[in-house]
This record gives C-alpha cells, sequence and structure tokens, in this order.
C-alpha cells in the first residue's frame, strides 16, 4: 500500500533534474512522516513533531469534547481535568504599561497551586499572561518566544509586539475547535511605544488600552474601570492594578495567592511586586478603618 | 464522538471501570434485554474508553542538598487491587527521579520515552540531562499528546546543577512548576493539606523550621499511612528514595494492606 500524501514534488527552476536522491527522500518523508496505525511515525528527535490526534471521524469534537481545558465546572465528565483558572490584567498608561496577575491554579475544585507564575517572560522587552488552560498557554507562548528569538536572528531586530502577537493568534486559529483554552495578552515596548494585545484561543486579536482576563476578570473591570486616568503616576498605577486583582481573588473563587506586578517600561520590563494577597485584605480593611475614623 | 462497536455478551455482565452508557430509546443498538437482567430498567451499552485509572499517590519534598520523593505500590482497576509490588518511582538520569500515578499503561510508555530520550541526549552532548532540562522535557514529552493526553500525574524530582534539591509537579498535559514539595495521585488532597501544614507551615506564624532528610523521610511515612487510612487506591508498601550529589539511596515501608 503506497499513498502519497500532498502534491507531487514539482520541478522549480533550479530543481536538478538528475537530483534522484531528494526527491526521493522528499517522497519517502512524505509517506512516513504521518505514519498509520501498524507502523507509526518514528521518533525523530530535533526535528518539530506533529501532533497525534485521536484516531475518530471527527477529531476536533473528541478533543473539545474530552480534553478540553475549560473553566469554571464544564469539565465535570471528562476525565482528565486540567489546570486553568485565573485573573490577569494589564493596562496602558503615559508611564508604559502594567500587568497584575494573581497565582492560582485549580483543576475542577482541587487548587493544584497558589504559586504559578503567570507573567511569561518572552524576552526582556515582550511579556506574556497566562489565562485559561495552564499547559496551553506556557507551551504556546515558550514557542512564541522561540519564534521571537529567530526572527531576531534572521532580521537583525527586535520584533515588533503586533508581529509577535499575530504569531500567536495565526497558531491559535489554526487549532481552532481542538478545545484549547488560552486568554492572553502580549504587551511590550516596540519602536512604536508601548503596545497591548489581547489574544484569544480562538484567534481573535485585539489591540487596546487595557483588558482584563479570566475567570474573575468582571471584578478586576469594576475597579479597573473606576479607577483608571490616561495620566496615572507609576504608583498609583501600580496601587490600582494591585487593588484590581484583590478584589478579584477575594470574590472569584478560582483566583487567589499572589499578586505579581510588572511595569512595562521603554527600556524593558520591570518586576515590582509579589504580595499575598491575604496580607492585601488586612492592609485595606486597615486603611479602610481609619479612613472611616477620620 | 467515537463510533461504538455493539458488543455480543453471552456471558453475565461484567462490571467495566468506565461505567455503562445508558441509551435512552435506542433498542436496536442495545444487546441486554431489560427482562435478563433484572433490576436495569434500561438497556446499557458499553464503550470503549482507552483510558483507566489504577490508582496511587506519589509525593516529593525537596530541601536544600536533598530530594526525597516517595510513592505508594498499590496498582487498582475499579474494586480490585491487581499488584501490591508495583514501583512507580523511576530513575531517568544520575540528576532525576520521575514519579508517576494514574494509569499505568500510559505511565510505563511515557517512562520508555523518556527514557529514550535521556539516551539519545547522553549520546548527543556525552553528558547527563540536568534536572531543570529533564522537567522541560517531559513538559514538551506531555503536552506533544495534548489532544490525547498521557492519562498521567507526575513529579518529577531531582538535583539541580548548583546542588540544591529541585521538584517540580505536573499537570496531565505538560502545565509545570518548580515547587519545594507536591503531591499527586488518588491520595493527593489527603496528603498536600498535611505536607501544606508541616514542610510549607502554612498559615503558621512561628519561623519555619529546616528539616533534614531523616526528619522528612518519617514525615512521609506519617503522610502516607494517613492517606492510605481514608484512601482505598493506597496502601500495601512505601518505596521512598532519597538523592542526593552523592546518589541515591531506597528504603521500602510497610504499610497497611487493606
Amino acid at each position: 500500500m503506497d499513498f502519497a500524501f500532498g502534491p507531487e514534488p514539482c520541478m522549480a527552476i533550479g530543481h536538478d533534474i538528475l537530483d534522484i536522491g531528494s526527491r526521493k527522500a522528499q517522497a519517502k518523508r512524505q509517506r512516513g512522516a504521518l505514519g498509520d496505525a501498524m507502523s507509526p511515525a518514528p521518533l525523530e528527535l530535533g526535528m518539530p513533531g506533529q501532533f497525534d490526534l485521536p484516531n475518530v471521524e471527527d477529531p476536533a469534537r473528541y478533543c473539545r469534547t474530552n480534553f478540553a481545558s475549560v473553566c469554571g465546572t464544564g469539565d465535570e465528565h471528562q476525565a482528565v481535568k486540567f489546570a486553568k483558572g485565573t485573573t490577569t490584567l494589564a493596562f496602558k498608561f503615559n508611564d508604559g504599561i502594567i500587568i497584575s496577575v494573581d497565582s492560582r491554579s485549580t483543576m475542577g475544585n482541587y487548587i493544584s497551586s497558589g504559586t504559578v507564575q503567570k507573567i511569561i517572560k518572552i524576552n526582556p522587552f515582550l511579556l506574556g499572561t497566562m489565562a485559561g488552560g495552564a499547559a496551553d498557554c506556557s507551551f504556546w507562548e515558550r514557542n512564541l518566544g522561540m519564534e521571537c528569538r529567530l526572527y531576531e536572528l534572521r532580521n537583525g531586530r527586535r520584533i515588533t509586539v503586533a508581529a509577535a502577537s499575530k504569531l500567536l493568534a495565526n497558531v491559535m486559529s489554526s487549532y481552532r475547535g481542538y478545545g484549547l483554552s488560552m486568554g492572553t495578552m502580549v504587551t511590550g515596548w516596540d519602536e512604536t511605544g508601548p503596545q497591548l494585545y489581547y489574544v484569544d484561543d480562538d484567534g481573535t486579536r485585539l489591540k487596546g488600552r487595557y483588558f482584563s482576563v479570566g475567570s474573575g476578570s468582571m471584578y478586576a473591570y469594576g475597579v479597573l474601570d473606576t479607577g483608571y486616568k490616561p495620566d496615572l503616576t507609576v504608583d498609583e498605577a501600580i496601587e490600582l492594578g494591585t487593588r484590581a486583582i484583590y478584589h478579584a481573588t477575594h470574590r472569584d473563587a478560582a483566583s487567589g495567592g499572589i499578586n505579581n506586578l510588572y511595569h512595562m517600561t521603554k527600556d524593558g520590563w520591570k518586576f515590582i511586586h509579589a504580595v499575598d494577597v491575604n496580607d492585601l485584605h488586612y492592609k485595606y480593611a486597615e486603611e479602610k478603618k481609619n479612613a472611616m475614623a477620620t | 464522538m467515537m463510533s461504538s462497536t455493539t458488543s455480543t455478551f453471552g456471558a453475565p455482565l461484567m462490571r467495566h471501570s468506565e461505567g455503562q452508557v445508558v441509551l435512552g430509546g435506542s433498542g436496536e443498538d442495545a444487546v441486554f434485554k431489560p427482562a435478563d437482567y433484572p433490576g436495569r430498567e434500561q438497556p446499557y451499552e458499553h464503550r470503549f474508553s482507552p483510558y483507566d485509572f489504577n490508582g496511587g499517590t506519589v509525593a516529593g519534598v525537596s530541601g536544600e542538598d536533598y530530594l526525597v520523593i516517595a510513592a505508594d505500590t498499590r496498582m487498582s482497576s475499579g474494586y480490585e487491587i491487581l499488584s501490591r509490588n508495583t514501583s512507580k518511582l523511576h530513575q531517568l538520569n544520575p540528576n532525576a527521579i520521575l514519579a508517576s500515578s494514574g494509569c499505568k499503561t500510559d505511565m510505563d510508555q511515557l517512562r520508555s520515552v523518556l527514557d529514550i530520550k535521556s539516551k539519545i541526549y547522553q549520546h548527543n552532548h556525552r553528558k547527563s540531562m540536568t534536572a531543570t532540562s529533564t522537567a522541560q522535557m517531559l513538559s514538551n514529552t506531555l503536552y506533544g499528546r495534548r489532544f490525547f493526553p498521557y492519562y498521567a500525574f507526575n513529579v518529577l524530582g531531582g538535583i539541580d546543577a548548583e546542588g540544591k534539591g529541585c521538584l517540580f509537579s505536573y499537570d496531565a498535559i505538560g502545565s509545570f512548576e518548580r515547587t519545594q514539595y507536591s503531591a499527586t495521585g488518588s491520595g493527593q488532597a489527603y496528603v498536600i493539606p498535611f505536607l501544606d501544614n508541616v514542610i510549607g507551615n502554612r498559615n503558621h506564624t512561628e519561623e519555619k523550621p529546616t528539616l533534614s532528610k531523616e526528619e522528612v523521610v518519617e514525615l512521609m511515612k506519617e503522610a502516607f499511612v494517613s492517606a492510605g487510612e481514608r484512601d482505598i487506591y493506597t496502601g500495601d508498601a512505601l518505596e521512598i528514595m532519597v538523592m542526593t550529589k552523592d546518589g541515591v539511596t531506597k528504603e521500602t515501608f510497610e504499610l497497611k494492606k487493606d
């Protein structure tokens, strides 16, 4: 049984008619790359692999029904639950971008970790946030980091935030319908200034002034919408970012842990703080009591 | 959905750990007549599930210069115990030990694939993989099966390049994090709160004590004894491996067999 997958190798200009070896190798690669049930494709290390799909009529439907990273309780029927749940936010202001996240990850009802790093450092001038499926976010953002580095090496200059977010959005588009779950914000400072893009698992890519993503995003938006002004000072902006996350973790069960905050400046990102939201609770309660007393 | 195959059963109904799918109204597909099985009002259809849950608990604690990783040795399926002495711990290279629980076939296959990758790395680079590299490799291997996951919950422990103990906990598709202590498997919810309290010193006001590896080994035994009391899939025996820069020691501790 001899199948040929894909188009026949064509005779391009410069394609040596006597180079039978290359054509044979190409044909063999096309035949053997996918493999079949009886003789699976050999493990070639160092070569980019392909994702195995379940051997059913509609793999996309099977995957999103059984292996999806769904937020809340949508995955109760699944045998295997994946880590997710979160609140992340980012906003642009005159002095850069503030990125503030929580650190809880849940698997069904179980809190699998209270110390997840939801801010992924793609390079010294690009940050990505993680919301949705933890593995999906960390894998694809790490992949994005690799692509950004390759871009730098090939082109001799740093990639723009628009291009980086586009690369990620295209990947998400191509896996649309397979049950991936990722809501990320790609932020950076390139030659056009501070940029903030929201990228989603269905290929949505939006440029904006501020976003909040995750199960606790509604609570964060409430605080963010109230306190946001483009001419905030850096300290006020940090305080706004902290407070928004605190309120989200207070009300959303799937958010909590530690608030990690970064500030994106024209010299790159800067780590600001990692504060336990429990401590913030008592700090704000104290402030409120003092404010009411005076 | 996966197309279901109609199955013919001459023998009495075999209990399947994945359960049965109840068919309402598609009487043609169902082979079982309600009258044959008194007490069952609706016809059932068996659906093949590629996964089975074989149970077991796995835990690890990393210290200043040591790593303690432990796993019970019971393998079950449904309400049956299939084996009382299967090992869930596996040393991948001189710097890392993998402990996994979940579906035994997926654990074994994952172990084989990682062994092969470790060996090829060793041959290509003439050195063993560091623990942090092994951790990333495991994450990528798991994500490579994002659309048909390995049903294996892993904890990877080792000694990192600076000589400090390190521990990484994973979910089924490769999301990982370096932590000081971790537990996974059927008894996760019984072991982790204990470790949070004693090792993480969570919600305590006094100073966090530094523990020696002997103390940690004793704590692990306590943790598994408690887990075995309340989790049916944990018990029989406990294997503990302690890794330092000088090597690995293994100890077996008997647990209750009920």
